[in-house]
C-alpha cells in the first residue's frame, strides 16, 4: 500500500512470560486519524513504545514512510517525524510553557529566538491561554499540561502523532475542546494521528478508523460504527453475554 | 543583532567585573585577605562551572575536585619536569580532565546511570583517584611543591593580587560560557533532560550526547582552573583529591539554586567567605563548624526554597517588574 505512512508488521513484545503485544499488524494511512482502543492491559501503550523506540520489539517490523525504523532509539525516531504525547503527562516543571514548547521546535532549528517565536505561534494555534505561556510547568492545570504536551509534540514538526490517552482525566467539555484542537491539527497541519483512548465517546467521534486490541492481539479493525456493533469487541469490553 | 537580554547580562557582568576588580584596593592589598578573596573567587569558578552539569543537566556530579585535581596536577607536573609554562599546561590539563570526563561519562550515560547512582559513582571517583595518586608510581605520600620561581611565565607571584586577577578573568570567562550555554539550544536541551529524560528523548534530544557535552564542558573548565587552585594551595599531592572539598562545591551549587548562574556565584562567594572567616576566628576551638553550617543551610533550602538563593533574585526581579508596570 502506497498511502500507508506507518506499517506495523507482526510485532511481538514480551515481558518475561507475558506477551504484551502478540503478532500485531496494521497500517496507518496518510492523513487519517486512527483510533486504537482496547480494555486495560490490552497492550496499547506497549505497542506505542515499540513504535516510538522506547522498546525494541522481539519480533516483527515497523516501517515509517517505507523505511524500517524497528529498534531505532527514540530521539532518532522523533527526528524521522514521529512525535508522541504521554498517558501520564510528563511536564518540564521548572521550565515555562513557552520554553517547553521551544524545546520541541529546536529539533529542526538551532536559532533560539526564532524557535521561541515559532513556539508562541504553535501555542496560539492550539488555543493555549496567552496569559499562561510564561507560567512554570508546575503551576498549570491538567488540561494545560495536556495542551503543552501536545504543543511540544507538534513543535517537532512530525508527520505522525501518537496520542496516548490524551483525554484521560478531563471533564466532558474539556474533551470536546481537545477533540476540536486535534481535528484542527490533523486538517491544517496535515499530521496523521494514532489516538489511543479509553473514553469511547471521544475516540468514536474523532477517528475515521479504529483498531481494537485485546490481550495483546488485534481483534477488530474498521469504521467506528462497525466496531461498535462487533460482537468480539463487545465481548472483550463487557464479557460474554449470559445465555 | 544584539538582543536586549544579552545587553542586560553584559551590563550586569561589566558592573560585577569592575566591583570585583576593586576588591584588592578595598582590602588595602592586605595579602592574607586577598588570598581569602582569591579562594572565594576560585570556588565561584568551580560552582558556576558545576552549574552546567548539576544545574542545567541536573546530574548530581560529586566529582568536581577529580577534574580540578587531574587538570591542575598535569599542568603542575608539566611545569616542574618539562618547564612548560602553565599558559600551555592549563590547556593540556583541561584536555586531560575532559578525557577523564569522557571515559567516565560515556559508559555511565550509555548504561543510563543517573540520580543517586550517578552521585555515588562520581563520589567514589574522587576516592579512587585519591588512592591511585597515593601510589608510589604516581605522587606517593609526599607533598609536591611548585618550582620556587615567580613571574607571569609560571603564574606564581610574590603578591596575591596578580593571581586574584587571573582567577577573576577565568571567572568572568566561565560566567560568559555559562550564559552562552543557557541561552542556546544546548541549554534548552539540558534543562529538558533535567526535567524529564524520557520526554526529552521523545522530542528528539540525543540525551547521551548532550549529557556528555555538559560533563566535558564542565570538566574542561575545572581542569583549566586546576593549576590556579594548586598555586593557591601552595602544594599538591594525593590530598588534592579531597572528598569534602568536592562535596562542598556541589553543596554550594545546590544552595545557590540549580541552573542559576547568579545563585551559584553568590552562594560560592558568600559560603566560602563565611567558611574562611569561621576557620580563621573559631577554627581552632570548633574545627569543621562550617560543615555544620552547610548542613543546616541545605536543610533550610530543602524545606523552604528548593530554588535556593536564585529564588531571592527572582523575587527581586518580580518586585522590580511590578513596580515598573504599576508606576
Amino acid at each position: 500500500m502506497s498511502d500507508a505512512i506507518l506499517q506495523v508488521r507482526n510485532v511481538v513484545k514480551r515481558f518475561g512470560g507475558i506477551i504484551a503485544v502478540n503478532n500485531i499488524s496494521f497500517d496507518v494511512r496518510e492523513g487519517e486519524i486512527l483510533g486504537l482502543i482496547g480494555p486495560n492491559g490490552a497492550g496499547k501503550t506497549t505497542l506505542f513504545n515499540c513504535i516510538t523506540g522506547i522498546y525494541t520489539p522481539e519480533e516483527g517490523k515497523v516501517y515509517f514512510m517505507g523505511e524500517d525504523i524497528t529498534g531505532l532509539p527514540p530521539h532518532k525516531i522523533a527526528l524521522k517525524g514521529i512525535a508522541r504525547t504521554w498517558q501520564k503527562t510528563r511536564p518540564f516543571k521548572k521550565m515555562t510553557v513557552l520554553e517547553a514548547v521551544t524545546v520541541g521546535v529546536l529539533l529542526r532549528t538551532s536559532n533560539v529566538d526564532k524557535a521561541m517565536r515559532e513556539a508562541e505561534e504553535i501555542l496560539k494555534f492550539i488555543g493555549f491561554p496567552e496569559e499562561k505561556i510564561n507560567a512554570l510547568g508546575k503551576d498549570i492545570t491538567l488540561m494545560d499540561h495536556k495542551m503543552v504536551d501536545l504543543a511540544r509534540a507538534i513543535a517537532t514538526k512530525p508527520k505522525l502523532l501518537l496520542l496516548d490517552e490524551v483525554a484521560a482525566g478531563l471533564r466532558p467539555h474539556e474533551m470536546d475542546r481537545l477533540a476540536g484542537i486535534l481535528r484542527k491539527i490533523n486538517s491544517e497541519k496535515r499530521i496523521t494521528m494514532i489516538v489511543v483512548e479509553h473514553v469511547m465517546r471521544f475516540v468514536m467521534g474523532l477517528s475515521e478508523r479504529i483498531v481494537v486490541m485485546h490481550e495483546g492481539q488485534k481483534i477488530a479493525e474498521g469504521r467506528p460504527e462497525e466496531i461498535a456493533n462487533n460482537p468480539k469487541v463487545i465481548e472483550a469490553y463487557l464479557g460474554t453475554k449470559p445465555v | 543583532m544584539v538582543s536586549a537580554e544579552f545587553k542586560k547580562h553584559f551590563t550586569i557582568l561589566a558592573i560585577l567585573t569592575i566591583a570585583l576588580a576593586l576588591v584588592p584596593f578595598i582590602l588595602g592589598f592586605n595579602q592574607y585577605y586577598i588570598l581569602l578573596a582569591a579562594t572565594s573567587l576560585i570556588f565561584a569558578v568551580f560552582v558556576v562551572a558545576w552549574n552546567i552539569i548539576g544545574g542545567y543537566a541536573g546530574q548530581l556530579d560529586l566529582a568536581p575536585i577529580a577534574y580540578v585535581g587531574i587538570g591542575g596536577i598535569v599542568a603542575a607536573q608539566l611545569l616542574k619536569y618539562y618547564g612548560i609554562t602553565p599558559w600551555i599546561g592549563m590547556f593540556i590539563g583541561a584536555g586531560a580532565s575532559m578525557l577523564l570526563a569522557a571515559a567516565i561519562g560515556y559508559p555511565t550515560f550509555r548504561f543510563g546511570i543517573k540520580e543517586v547512582w550517578y552521585a555515588l559513582l562520581t563520589a567514589s571517583l574522587v576516592v579512587i583517584l585519591n588512592n591511585i595518586a597515593h601510589l608510589p608510581q604516581f605522587l606517593g605520600s609526599l607533598d609536591h611543591y611548585l618550582p620556587a620561581k615567580t613571574g607571569w611565565y609560571y603564574l606564581i607571584f610574590t603578591d596575591y593580587q596578580n593571581l586574584y586577577y587571573v582567577i577573576l578573568a577565568v571567572l568572568i570567562a566561565t560566567i560568559v560560557i555559562n550564559l552562552k550555554i543557557s541561552n542556546s539550544k544546548t541549554g534548552y536541551y539540558l534543562r529538558a533532560i533535567r526535567e524529564d529524560e524520557l520526554a526529552a528523548e521523545a522530542l528528539g534530544i540525543d540525551v547521551r550526547k548532550y549529557k556528555l557535552k555538559a560533563l566535558m564542558t564542565y570538566a574542561g573548565i575545572m581542569g583549566f582552573t586546576g593549576y590556579l587552585y594548586i598555586v593557591l594551595q601552595g602544594t599538591y599531592s594525593y590530598h588534592t583529591f579531597d572528598s569534602p572539598t568536592s562535596l562542598t562545591i556541589a553543596i554550594m551549587g545546590i544552595i545557590g539554586g540549580l541552573g542559576s548562574v547568579a545563585g551559584a556565584f553568590t552562594s560560592a562567594i558568600f559560603l566560602k567567605t563565611v567558611e574562611e572567616y569561621l576557620r580563621s576566628t573559631i577554627g581552632a576551638t570548633i574545627p569543621g563548624l562550617y560543615l555544620l553550617i552547610y548542613g543546616i543551610l541545605l536543610i533550610v533550602v530543602g524545606i523552604f526554597k528548593p530554588e535556593g538563593i536564585a529564588a531571592l533574585f527572582n523575587w527581586a526581579k518580580k518586585k522590580i517588574g511590578f513596580d515598573r508596570r504599576g508606576g
